[in-house]
Parts: C-alpha cells; structure tokens; sequence
C-alpha cells in the first residue's frame, strides 16, 4: 500500500477528511517555499501538493500564473525542485505529491522524472495535461516505481469515462468542481455533491474536491459527500499578499487551519 | 497508411494532450467533423461560399517578371486575393458550418497577425455567432488596422498581457476560456497546430490550395512542379499546399520558417532550432530550454511568431518529406521589396519569408519550376516595414 491509501486509511479511521493543499515549488522563494511546506505539515494539512512550474500553464487562472512565473524566475529546474524536496523528505509527514504538466517531464525523461520523484519521497504524480489515452506508459512506469496516478475527473467527463478513469486512479481521484481553470470562485455545490456521490457507488477509492475553493463553508458542504479538498490558488493568494509580513508563518497556518475548523 | 492515425498522430507527433475538462468536446469536434465530411449538402453550401463569397478558386500566376529577374519560373499561388485577405478564411468557413452542425453559440478565437481573427470575426458576423478574439497585446500594437477590422465586424478583441504577449499566451487564453466555457463555446483554431482532431480538420480545409494549384499547373504547364514552397509558422497555408502533393514523390516541398534576428538569436525557427514537446495539446518540435520551458521568440511577422509548429509539419522533417529552411526578418523585407516592386503585388510580411527563399533556390537550380504560396496581402504589414524602413535610413544617415 502507498503513502497516500495509508494517510487515508488513517484519516478514516479517526473519521476526518482530508485537507490538501497545493504549493508552487520557489514561490515566492525557494528557501522559503520550503519553509511553507515544512510550516503547512505542522500546521495539520494532510497532504501537500508541490507545483513543478512550466511555462505555459493553460489550466491555470493568474494567480497560480503569476506564482509559476515567480517560480521559474527564482530558477526553479529539476535540479533545483528534487534536492529540494529531498531536504524536506525527513521532516514532513504529509505525503507529497507532485503536479505539474507534461513538457517537463518530456523533457527530463519519463522514467527519470519518475526515479527522482521516488528518491526525493514523493507519494504520487498529477500530470493536467496527460489524460488517460496518452497515459499508457506513465502508468506503468509509476507502478515500476510504486508512486500513485492521480488522474482528474470533470463535470465535462461522462458517467462510463469517469469510471475508467477512476480505476486507473492510485491513492486518490481529483475531482475538479468547475469547468474552468484554477482560481476562487463560487459555485453550484448541489450538483457537485451529487456528481460525486454517484462516482462513489462505484469506487472504493478516495475522491476529492479541488478548483475553485476558498472558504470554509465550501469545505464543510463539499466533505459532506467528498474524501477530501484541495486549496490552491487561496492559499497561493494569501502567501503572495502577506510573506513579506513578519509573522508571516504563524499567520499562513493560522488561515489554513480556519479551511479546516 | 493515412495520416492521422486514430488517436491523432502523425508518426510520433500529434495527439491530445489536453486537461481532462475538454476531452469530452474534442471527441465531440471529432465525430461532428466526420460526420461534417459525409454530408454532401454541407459539403456544397461550403463550397457555394468558398466560391461566391471568399472567392476561390485563386488564380496560379505566372510571375514573369519575377521568374526573368530570378531565372526560375514562378508561380504564386494568390490566396492574398482572397476576401480578408488571407487563406485563413477557408479554414474559418469550413470550422463555422461545423460550429453550426454541433449547435453552438459563441466563436472564440486566438490570432497572431490578426488574419485569423479577421477571419473569425468575418464568418461569424456572416453566419450569426458571437465573438471573442484572444491576441497579444504586443500583436494589437503592430497589428492596429486588423484589430480595427475586427471590431468592426462585431467581435471583442482581448488583450493578452501575460508571458510574451504574443501568439503563444493568445492560444493559452483561449484554451483558458474554452475550459470555461466549453458547452457553448466552439474554438475557432487558427492553424494546424493543438490537440487531435484541430490539425486534421484545418489541414483538410487549407488542403483546397494545394488541390487547386496541382491541377492548375498541369493544365498550364503540362508537368508537375519542381519546387512547393510557403513560409511556416503553425503550418496551415504550408501543409494546405504540400498535403495533396503528397503522392508526387519528384515534387520538393520547402517550408520556411522565420529565422527573427537570426539562429543563433531571438527567432521562430521551431523545426530547425527545436526539440521535441508538448505545447497547446500537440507533441511537436518545440523552442524550449533544457528544462522544457517554452522559449521567448521573434519574427517580424507576427503570423509566425510562435515557438511550436504543427504535428505534421514534424512527421515531414523525420521522414525527409519537406525541407525546412529559415529565413531573417532582413531577408523577409527584402523578399517584401522584391514582390512589391516586380509584379506590383505587396505581400504579407509571412509569405515575404518564402519569396525571399526564392533567391537561394534560383542559385541552386536555375530554370526550375516552383510555387509559391503567397497566403496573404501586405496592408496589415505597412506600418511595420515603414517603421523598419525609417530605422535603416536613420543607420545609413548615422
């Protein structure tokens, strides 16, 4: 069993839903990036997505934009993200899972994209912009390196496809709220939360929410039916408006525990 | 074999790398367009307005002067005489009927030069669409007259202020809005580049040009030619006239591509400078750094200023189907000048590229026949070349 099935074992167990949070990797710094993550793990975050930036992020709205931008400014390079998160590997007990789009990877070499990702601790992948039909050898290859395919499904995936996807989902599968790109906002939860509780009739594997949240009330209406959120783009907002405030940190978990009270 | 193959790949480039949001609407594109094909009356109501409104077929020109000065014989394929002034309306023509066949709404767009938002924003006022342009901001400013033109046929132009503020983040905004709004939004893609099934539906509707010219120079010349030759930048004016050559095997296909400031220096030379990537949905030769992060480009001629290129257009270089060359933003002006001045014709700052190739090839094979595909006229251009013009003056002055 893999980092992730075991922190939702866990979590279920104790009767929580997971809060995930997502974290472009050097911003605003890269020092301080990992001082944010190392912060956020304390802080009782589950897992922590760690954004590798590209260029072009096209299911992204500005604020996760403007945040890959400061990223790949700072010199963020594979080099850079994995000795990076090999430091982080002993002193962070939320999983960590990577998200990023495909170029990238493509570069630096599927396998050693992958090899490293495990080196450094690293629990599972999320690729936006590689859907299943492309994914074949992804998949098998992560298997090889026993790290979880995280695949997205939408409210644009139909009922039969959601069900494919879903079974080729390890640790969890990331349901996105809106069709749209990444960024707060509000949205119809009614149908959300119906969409999901149809995907869970037919799927033991965890399904959380992402896209979209940025308030409390969201969390508690969507963890009725969901295994757990996701926070991005909010929490990016809020680093990038305060982390130059002295207490910065201690402020940073103070806003990300009030998601979760 | 035919190209694409099922999951949209030329060889090894194509595909559909795409956020899972829209794959549902690109199957959907693609079963529409398949069955778009087998429907005669569609078929004939796009060819009435291909005729009777965008004005083909073009005329094959014999460029006398043109082919005395070099010393090979020209043809130039007038797709500049088209309505718009571009190819790019028999792209948006055959993309609206199938909007319309799919029942939606709202036409959203990216452009470069503004020839694909000019004829975008064309056949959606024509037909009954709204419409949003997505362009550069840095495109608005040395494209003024198109975006001007677009406005006036009814459709919004939105800056686009992030990355380069060019083609690429145009393309990116666009698909940002499709994600959005894809139930009632149909993308009206420009060029033969994104995800599967975009490069086959514009290469087979820019695939009239190529159609066309082989039967035109037949009829005038009574032989097929030596030469094809287009400038790159997506590739759809290029692959639209290579594409029914493809049989010919003696027929020599040469695409140039906008060599910018130089090779070694800002430009859009993706096939020649490029590495293998995805970009906007397609595996394809790709400007990027080690790391896979897309590169800043260059080229005078903003149709071509964008760091991919068109799946097909690599599976031509792996199989040595096409020669890629590159051509400066000097050499194009120079190609502008020539044009204007011999045959009275002023070209579009992108074909400028291929005419100035011409000179490379008149060294090489003198007497050869060649066409040209001269994909657009060059009033969009006039500001830019006077403004280059003023600069060279003020050097010599200096």
């Amino acid at each position: 069993m893999g980092k992730i099935e075991n922190k939702f074992r866990e979590l279920k167990a104790k009767k929580k839903k997971a809060f995930i949070v997502y974290i472009p990797f050097g911003f605003p710094s890269i020092s301080l990036s990992g001082k944010i993550i190392t912060s956020l793990d304390k802080s009782g975050v589950d897992f922590i997505e760690v954004g590798f930036p590209f260029s072009d992020p096209l299911a992204d709205g500005t604020i996760i934009q403007k945040a890959t931008q400061i990223s790949l400014k700072n010199g963020v390079n594979p080099d850079y993200f994995f000795a990076g998160l090999e430091k982080l590997k002993s002193k962070v007990k939320a999983p960590l899972i990577i998200l990023t789009y495909y170029n990238p990877v493509y570069m630096l070499g599927l396998k050693k994209f992958l090899k490293k990702s495990k080196d450094a601790g690293v629990g599972g992948i999320m690729i936006v912009d590689l859907p299943i039909e492309e994914a074949g050898n992804y998949i098998k290859e992560a298997q090889k390196y026993e790290l979880d395919t995280i695949f997205f499904v939408t409210p644009a995936t139909e009922f039969e496809r959601a069900q494919k996807i879903m079974k080729l989902c390890r640790g969890f599968v990331y349901y996105v709220s809106v069709t749209g790109i990444t960024g707060p906002k509000d949205f119809f939860i009614k149908s959300v939360l119906e969409h999901i509780k149809r995907l869970k009739s037919c799927t033991d594997i965890a399904i959380c929410v992402g896209f979209g949240i940025h308030n409390r009330e969201q969390v508690r209406k969507l963890t009725k039916e969901s295994d757990g959120i996701i926070v991005g783009s909010a929490i990016v907002k809020y680093i990038d408006d305060h982390y130059q405030e002295k207490n910065f940190l201690n402020m940073l978990s103070t806003y990300v525990k009030g998601f979760q009270e | 074999m035919r190209m694409p193959d099922k999951k949209g790949y030329f060889g090894d480039f194509g595909g559909r790398f795409i956020p899972e949001t829209l794959s549902f609407c690109l199957r959907e594109l693609e079963e529409s367009y398949f069955k778009f094909k087998k429907d005669k009356r569609s078929l004939r109501e796009l060819d009435f307005y291909l005729k009777e409104y965008a004005g083909r077929p073009t005329p094959l020109y014999f460029a006398g002067k043109l082919s005395e000065y070099l010393g090979i014989k020209v043809y130039l394929k007038r797709e500049d005489l088209l309505h718009t002034g571009a190819h790019k309306i028999n792209n948006t023509l055959g993309q609206i009927f199938l909007a319309r066949h799919m029942g939606k709404k709202r036409i959203i767009a990216e452009t470069g030069a503004g020839q694909h938002g000019v004829a975008t924003a064309t056949v959606a006022a024509r037909f009954g669409f709204k419409c949003d342009v997505y362009m550069g901001e840095e495109d608005m400013r040395r494209q003024k007259t198109n975006v001007f033109k677009m406005e006036i046929l009814g459709a919004n132009v939105f800056p686009v202020r992030s990355g380069s503020k060019t083609l690429k983040d145009a393309c990116n905004e666009a698909i940002r809005d499709w994600v959005t709004n894809v139930k009632d939004t149909y993308y009206l893609l420009g060029s033969v580049v994104g995800p599967h099934p975009y490069p086959l539906i514009v290469r087979d509707f820019q695939s009239v040009i190529g159609k066309e010219a082989r039967s035109q120079i037949i009829k005038k010349e009574n032989r097929l030619p030596d030469y094809l030759v287009a400038c790159v930048g997506g590739g759809s004016n290029a692959i639209g006239l290579f594409h029914p050559f493809f049989d010919d095997k003696k027929v020599k296909n040469i695409g140039v591509e906008a060599g910018g400031l130089g090779l070694s220096s800002l430009n859009c030379a993706s096939l020649i400078k490029g590495k293998v990537g995805i970009l906007h949905g397609a595996k394809s030769f790709l400007l990027q750094d080690e790391f896979g992060q897309i590169k800043a480009t260059h080229s005078i001629a903003a149709g071509l200023d964008y760091p991919g290129v068109g799946p097909e257009h690599s599976f031509y270089k792996r199989i040595k189907k096409a020669c890629y060359v590159a051509v400066s933003d000097k050499e194009a002006l120079h190609g502008f000048k020539m044009l204007s001045k011999l045959e009275g014709i002023i070209p579009a700052l992108e074909p400028s590229h291929a005419l100035y190739y011409l000179k490379k090839i008149a060294k090489k094979n003198k007497g050869s026949l060649v066409i040209l595909c001269l994909s657009g006229r060059g009033d969009k251009d006039l500001d830019i070349v006077r403004e280059k013009r003023g600069k060279i003056k003020d050097k010599d002055k200096g």
